[in-house]
C-alpha cells in the first residue's frame, strides 16, 4: 500500500503545480493582450471616458496590484466557488457592483459534460476490447479488414453530423428516446436546464430518465472514438499475443478461448486504459459538437461561447472554464493511472512516466 | 510495386488533389454556369434542392406569381445538368461547390503542416540536442497545452487574430481566411512534429556517426543540418501525410464553430454547415426537405482524403522501414 500511498501523493503535488501554472499562464497572457473590461460595466458601446474606465475598473477591482487580483482568482478557485464574472455585471447606486456567481453555471456544465464522456468512455472501453481481439485474432482476414476500413469511415463522419443522425432518427422519427436535451441524475422538481433546439420537456430527473437522455450522445461519442481505439487494441493484443506469458499458456495446453479471455485481454485493457486517459482534452472538445446535436449545455459549449465572443474576455469565466477544464484532465489521468497502478504491480512513477512519453501519435478528431 | 493498396490510395489522392484544384473550373465551363450562380428552379416549393443528376432551367431569375410560387419556365428553355443536385434553398450546383471546395479544403490542410514542421522542428531540434533547461521547459510547456482541448485553443486563437490575420490572401490561389486557418492549426499542431523530431535527436545525440563528426571538430549547427535533419525526413513525410487529413477534419470542426474559413470560400466543412448548421443553431429535422445528397457527398469527399491520406502513409512507412513489417 506504501506504493500508492507515495504515488498518490507524489501525482497530487504535482497536479496542484501543473493547475497554478495553468492559471497563471492564462493570467499572464491575458494581461498581455490590450483590453477594456470597463466595457463589461458600460456595454452600451459608447466612447468610455478615462473617468468611466477608472471607475469600472476599480469596481472590478482591478486597480488593485497585479499579484492581489491573482491571488483573489486563485482564492476563490481554492476555496470551489470559482468567483464571479464580469459579463452581466450592474452598477449599484454608483458605488458597488452586482455580479453574477461563476459556480452554478460551471457546475451544472462540467456535470452534463462529465456524464457524456463517463459514459461514453465506458461504452468505448466494453466495445472497442472485443472487437480489436477478434480483429487481431482473425489478423488480415476479410472481417479484419472490414473493420478497419468501418472504423477510419468512422472517424470521418462529423460528430456533429453523427449525433444530428442519430438524434433525427431515433429521437425526432422513432420516438424511442427523448430528443435531445438534459436531465439531472439527482430527481427534484422541475428542471428546465438543457432546452433542446427544439424545445425539449421538461423532466423532473432521475437515473433512468437521465440514462435515456444520453443513451443517443454517448452512442455517437462511442462511435468516434471506437474507430480509434479498436485499432490501438487490435494493436496492443497483436503486442500482448507475443509475450512470454502467453507462449507459457499456451505450451500448458490452455484452450485458445482462455488464452484470450484470461491472459491477453486483462493485459490488452490495461494499455486501452492508459491512452484513454491521455485522451480526456480531446475528449471535451469533441463533447462541443455532441453538446450542440443534442441540445445540451455543457462544458465544452460553455468553453466555446466563453472563448469565441469577439469582444473582449471575461477574465474570470476563462479562468474558472480552463481551471475547470485542466482540473477533469488532471483528475482523469490520476484515476487511470490510479487504477493501472493497482492492477499491475510492476509499475511505479518512472515507467508510468516513461509510457507516457511514448505518446506522440496525432489523434484524429475534430 | 507490391504495395497494391497504398499504390491505389497515392492514385485516389492524385484524383482528389487534381478534382480540387483544376475541376471547379473545368466542370463550370463544361456544364455552363458556376458555383456561385443561383438557380431559382432547382429548388421546388417546399423549398426543397433538386437531387443528384437532374436537369434545371437554364434561367437565373424567375417571376412569381401572386399566390407567392414561381412561375414556369417558357417552353423552349434550355437545361443544364445538376449532376449532384443544387445545394440548399438558393439552388447553387453541388458538384461544383464540392469541387471547389476542395481547393480551400486541402489548402488549409497541407498549410498547417507547413506552418507545424516550421514551429515544431526547430524547437524540437533545440530541445532534443542541447536538452536541459531548454528541453524542460519546451517539454513542460508542450505536456501543458497538449492536455488542453485543441479545438478550443483554436477558437479562442483564431477568433483573436481573425480582423488582423483574416484578409490575408493571393488572388486564385489563395482565399481569405485560408492562411488564418492554416496558421493557427499549424501552430496548435506544431507539439506533434516536435516531440517527435525531439525524442529521435535524443537517440540519435550520441550515435557513433555524431561522435565522430565531433571528433573531427564539427560545429554543432553543421552536426545538426547536415547529419541530423536528413535522419528526420522519414518521419515528418509519414506524420505530416496523416496530419494533412487531421487537419481537414479540423477544418470541419472549426466550421461548425464558426471559427474556420469565412462563408464567401466554400470548403467541405461549410458545406456540412449549410445543410446541418452551426454548434449555436442546429438544424432541425425537415422530412419536406430530406437531402442525403448534401451529407452524403462532402462527407465522402472528406473520407476519401483521410483515408487515402492515411493509406499513404502506411505505405511510406513501411517502405522507409524496411525492417518492420
Amino acid at each position: 500500500m506504501n506504493r500508492v500511498a507515495a504515488f498518490i501523493v507524489r501525482r497530487l503535488v504535482a497536479s496542484v503545480i501543473t493547475l497554478l501554472l495553468m492559471i497563471t499562464l492564462t493570467f499572464v497572457i491575458f494581461w498581455a493582450i490590450p483590453t477594456t473590461p470597463a466595457q463589461f460595466i458600460y456595454p452600451l458601446g459608447q466612447h468610455l471616458s478615462n473617468y468611466q474606465i477608472s471607475h469600472a475598473n476599480h469596481l472590478l477591482g482591478l486597480d488593485r496590484p497585479k499579484y492581489v487580483q491573482w491571488w483573489n482568482f486563485v482564492s476563490h478557485i481554492a476555496r470551489g466557488d470559482f468567483g464571479k464574472q464580469w459579463s452581466g455585471a450592474q452598477v449599484v447606486g454608483n458605488t458597488s457592483i452586482k455580479q453574477f456567481p461563476v459556480g452554478p453555471q460551471l457546475f451544472t456544465a462540467t456535470r452534463i459534460t462529465g456524464s457524456i464522456v463517463l459514459g461514453g468512455a465506458v461504452l468505448v472501453l466494453l466495445l472497442a476490447l472485443p472487437l480489436g481481439a477478434v480483429g487481431a485474432r482473425f489478423r488480415n482476414s476479410i472481417g479484419d479488414r472490414m473493420l478497419s476500413l468501418l472504423t477510419l469511415l468512422a472517424i470521418c463522419t462529423h460528430p456533429m453530423v453523427l449525433g444530428l443522425i442519430l438524434r433525427t432518427v431515433f429521437g425526432d422519427q422513432l420516438k424511442w428516446l427523448p430528443d435531445g436535451g438534459y436531465c439531472t441524475f439527482v430527481s427534484h422538481p422541475v428542471s428546465t436546464a438543457g432546452i433542446g433546439f427544439n424545445g425539449t420537456v421538461p423532466c423532473g430527473g432521475g437515473p433512468w430518465p437521465w440514462a435515456q437522455h444520453l443513451i443517443l450522445p454517448w452512442v455517437s461519442f462511442a462511435l468516434l472514438f471506437l474507430a480509434l481505439y479498436t485499432r490501438m487494441s487490435r494493436a496492443s493484443v497483436l503486442e500482448v499475443m507475443h509475450e512470454d506469458f502467453v507462449r507459457t499458456a499456451r505450451a500448458k495446453g490452455a484452450t485458445e478461448k482462455r488464452v484470450i479471455g484470461i491472459h491477453v485481454l486483462p493485459n490488452a485493457g490495461l494499455r486501452l486504459l492508459t491512452m484513454i486517459g491521455m485522451e480526456i482534452g480531446t475528449a471535451i472538445g469533441v463533447a462541443v459538437y455532441i453538446e450542440a446535436a443534442f441540445g445540451m449545455f455543457g462544458l465544452g459549449r460553455l468553453a466555446v461561447n466563453t472563448f469565441a465572443g469577439s469582444s473582449a474576455l471575461d477574465l474570470p469565466l476563462v479562468l474558472a472554464v480552463v481551471t475547470m477544464i485542466t482540473l477533469v484532465v488532471i483528475v482523469g489521468n490520476l484515476v487511470v493511472d490510479l487504477v493501472y497502478v493497482l492492477l499491475d504491480p510492476r509499475v511505479g512513477g518512472s515507467t508510468m512516466r516513461a509510457r507516457r512519453a511514448e505518446r506522440a501519435e496525432p489523434v484524429v478528431v475534430g | 510495386m507490391r504495395d497494391r493498396t497504398s499504390a491505389a490510395a497515392a492514385i485516389a489522392l492524385l484524383i482528389v488533389v487534381v478534382a480540387s484544384l483544376a475541376g471547379g473550373p473545368i466542370a463550370s465551363s463544361a456544364l455552363g454556369h458556376n458555383g456561385t450562380d443561383l438557380f431559382p428552379y432547382a429548388v421546388n416549393a417546399n423549398l426543397k434542392p433538386v437531387g443528384p443528376w437532374a436537369h434545371i432551367p437554364d434561367l437565373n431569375v424567375a417571376r412569381s406569381l401572386p399566390d407567392n410560387t414561381i412561375a414556369p419556365p417558357s417552353k423552349g428553355t434550355k437545361r443544364t445538368l445538376f449532376i449532384l443536385g443544387a445545394d440548399s434553398n438558393v439552388g447553387r450546383d453541388e458538384f461544383i461547390i464540392l469541387l471547389d471546395s476542395g481547393k480551400a479544403s486541402l489548402e488549409v490542410g497541407l498549410g498547417g503542416v507547413l506552418v507545424a514542421i516550421l514551429v515544431g522542428v526547430p524547437l524540437g531540434l533545440l530541445a532534443g540536442y542541447f536538452g536541459r533547461w531548454i528541453d524542460a521547459i519546451v517539454s513542460r510547456l508542450t505536456e501543458l497545452v497538449m492536455a488542453f482541448p485543441l479545438i478550443l485553443l483554436l477558437v479562442l486563437v483564431s477568433v483573436r487574430l481573425r480582423p488582423t490575420l483574416e484578409p490575408i490572401s493571393i488572388r486564385h490561389v489563395l482565399p481569405p481566411g485560408v492562411f488564418l486557418v492554416a496558421l493557427t492549426i499549424g501552430l496548435f499542431t506544431a507539439f506533434y512534429p516536435l516531440r517527435l523530431v525531439r525524442a529521435q535527436i535524443k537517440l540519435l545525440r550520441n550515435a557513433e556517426f555524431v561522435e565522430a563528426e565531433r571528433m573531427i571538430g564539427a560545429s554543432d549547427w553543421r552536426i545538426i543540418f547536415r547529419h541530423l535533419l536528413p535522419h528526420l525526413l522519414p518521419t515528418l513525410l509519414v506524420w505530416g501525410a496523416v496530419a494533412v487529413g487531421t487537419n481537414i477534419l479540423l477544418e470541419v470542426g472549426l466550421s461548425f464553430i464558426g471559427a474556420g474559413v469565412p462563408l464567401t470560400t466554400p470548403t467541405w466543412g461549410s458545406m456540412l454547415v449549410t445543410t446541418w448548421g452551426s454548434i449555436y443553431a442546429p438544424r432541425q429535422y425537415n422530412a419536406s426537405a430530406f437531402t442525403p445528397w448534401l451529407t452524403i457527398f462532402p462527407t465522402l469527399a472528406i473520407m476519401i482524403s483521410v483515408v487515402s491520406l492515411n493509406q499513404v502513409a502506411e505505405g511510406a512507412r513501411r517502405a522507409l522501414a524496411p525492417r518492420e513489417t
